[in-house]
């Protein structure tokens, strides 16, 4: 089982890449980082899910929640690198047109 | 498994008293072995003792005995006299002494000093302790009871010159002597028997009541050479001979072991029992969570002319918190039905509200008559994730159970499998994003069932496993249906649960399967 990590590089955008499994017991701590990213971004959080090797409707649900926090803030938040699978499951369950195409970065 | 409180202090208590028993017998051993080793050791230094008291007897014996050769063949009886005065005597050596003259077989006692002696001359067991005074080259040594006397007679001889010395030393009546506190002897019982055996009958002195003998417990014995035979020493400790901590510890060690073992006993229990406590609270809430999922799922399904139903619901493996998925079918008017196949993300009470609420507001629109994906429209905006924190995937779909046809739309959750008698496909739905989401609107797809097709709708948690892509678990459900000689929807579902089923699955299941009796 590959462990959950969030990794929140410093610089003048404000990004992080989540990796390994994305489920429920991930939720938490996502939505701490990605919304604590939210407050400092100036327009744009970008969340790299390059690393992600799972995703159940938890981890889904934690990144509509995001998404929509975004748009309460007049921000927006960009997914980078996402994995086939994860594509897959956007398409799958109706969420390719709210997070837009995604993998290209 | 719940253990049992009294079988782990039973269990502790055993393996503490096995533990604390051994050990107090090592403890004890260790000591004994000790106790018998400083016990030698003592009885040995107190042979050297009583080899020296032996000297003391012997050396008077040898010097009348170097006079009397000195003095020649007539021997000197007053010489015989005034040595041995000094040694004979009330708290002296011997109560009497004695000079005897060979001829040929013949003792002829010439001279005598203190008491009347117990050996009498002319007694056969005179004369031949005597000869074999004679024979020996030591002293020699013999018991002597005569009435209520005894005594041990000593005899020495010189058979160059033909002349012996005997000598008698009275054995009190109880046959004890005291001990002088600084002797060898001070921390011993003692008991000297003459010869090598440690008989009754030849019991020489001993500082105990004789009847108490022989001496029990630690006991040691050495042999001293005591003229033509041996002193047998046995002995025993007054009082404990090593440290005072070796003799108590074993004790000690029992005590402490036992209320160890008591305390450890009822730790055990109580924490088993706490263990066991929270296991049926746990088990209880699991319990009940699950039986209010339950309840929210439909106990019967209505009868819809040519339509057989069949659903089942999996709880997840493990955890207290159950999750949202449910399945509910209703029949509408004029042949029609409608039903839905959904899953609400996260688990626990939380989202088990979520499910009940979805349940019954798609529910709802669909017997006032709205489309399922007038349905998926409207509720799209009664549910956000942001209020409370749940994401709901559906499948809603009307069908007519005298054409065989279906309507359906989709939120955001995996397209139903349709199972022919010739093959399996899955239905190409368009799906909009799961409610929750926001406002939404949702495409519609209908299709139309043959005689005997059975839509097979389902949550994720029948396909999904994390190592592995979705439409890889689609595949397998779909390669499971089509190899399935199933007559009933009834069957097809259990074959489904069965067969993709993982007992340590995590997530839970909803399976909703429609088979189309009718004819066109």
């Amino acid at each position: 089982m590959a462990e959950f990590v969030i990794e929140t590089p410093a610089g003048a955008r404000r990004s992080l890449a989540v990796s390994g499994e994305f489920d429920l017991a991930a939720v938490e701590e996502f939505l701490s980082a990605a919304l604590g990213c939210l407050e400092d971004a100036a327009d744009v959080c970008e969340i790299d899910l390059g690393a992600v090797t799972f995703i159940d409707s938890s981890g889904l649900g934690a990144l509509v929640r995001v998404r929509k926090a975004a748009h309460d803030r007049g921000k927006e938040v960009v997914l980078t690198n996402v994995p086939p699978a994860v594509s897959r499951l956007f398409e799958v369950t109706g969420l390719t047109e709210a997070f837009g195409t995604g993998s290209g970065g | 498994m719940p253990r049992r409180p009294l079988v782990v202090a039973v269990s502790i208590a055993v393996v503490g008293l096995v533990l604390t028993v051994a050990s107090s017998w090592a403890a004890g051993r260790v000591d004994r072995n000790t106790e018998q080793r400083l016990l030698q050791v003592q009885t040995d230094q107190a042979g050297t003792v009583l080899s020296t008291a032996i000297l003391l007897v012997q050396q008077p014996l040898s010097t009348a005995l170097s006079v009397e050769k000195v003095a020649g063949p007539m021997g000197d009886t007053s010489a015989f006299t005034n040595l041995m005065s000094a040694q004979v005597g009330a708290g002296k050596m011997f109560e009497s002494a004695s000079l005897w003259q060979r001829h040929g077989h013949r003792m002829k006692r010439i001279a005598q000093v203190g008491d009347a002696p117990l050996m009498r001359p002319g007694d056969k067991t005179t004369v031949s302790f005597l000869q074999h005074a004679f024979g020996s080259k030591t002293f020699i040594v013999r018991a002597v009871t005569h009435d209520a006397h005894s005594s041990i007679a000593y005899a020495q001889a010189d058979a160059s010159t033909g002349f012996a010395i005997t000598a008698e030393r009275s054995v009190p009546a109880n046959r004890r002597a005291r001990v002088d506190n600084n002797s060898a002897f001070a921390q011993l019982n003692y008991a000297i028997y003459i010869g090598p055996k440690a008989d009754a009958a030849a019991l020489s002195t001993t500082d105990v009541a004789p009847s108490s003998l022989p001496l029990a417990g630690t006991t040691a014995r050495t042999k001293v050479p005591f003229g033509d035979t041996v002193l047998t020493l046995v002995t025993s400790p007054r009082e404990h001979l090593g440290a005072p901590l070796s003799q108590r510890l074993p004790l000690i060690l029992l005590i402490g072991g036992v209320l160890f073992t008591a305390f450890a006993s009822g730790a055990g229990y109580q924490l088993t029992r706490g263990r066991q406590a929270v296991e049926t609270l746990y088990g209880e809430q699991r319990d009940l969570s699950e039986r209010l999922q339950r309840a929210l799922l439909p106990q019967s399904h209505p009868a819809i002319p040519n339509l057989d139903i069949a659903a089942e619901y999996v709880a997840g493996a493990q955890g207290v918190d159950i999750g949202g998925d449910w399945y509910s079918i209703v029949g509408l008017d004029d042949g029609r039905y409608a039903f839905v196949v959904g899953d609400v993300s996260g688990r626990g009470i939380d989202a088990v509200t979520v499910m009940a609420r979805a349940r019954f507001t798609i529910r709802a629109y669909l017997l006032d008559g709205h489309s399922p994906a007038a349905t998926l429209g409207k509720c799209s905006r009664q549910f956000d994730i942001s209020e409370d924190g749940h994401l709901t995937t559906a499948l809603v779909g009307v069908g007519d159970s005298r054409t065989g046809e279906v309507t359906i739309a989709n939120a955001g959750h995996p397209a139903p499998l349709l199972v022919r008698r010739d093959g399996v496909e899955f239905v190409t739905t368009t799906p909009g994003p799961p409610l929750g989401t926001g406002a939404a609107t949702y495409a519609s797809t209908t299709f139309t069932m043959t005689p005997g097709t059975t839509l097979l709708c389902f949550t994720d948690g029948l396909v999904e496993r994390r190592t592995e892509d979705i439409d890889t678990g689609m595949q397998r459900l779909a390669t499971t249906a089509a190899g399935a000689t199933v007559s009933s929807a009834d069957e097809l579902v259990h074959h489904a649960v069965s067969t993709l089923r993982t007992d340590d699955a995590r997530d839970d299941v909803a399976v909703l399967a429609m088979r189309w009796a009718g004819a066109r």
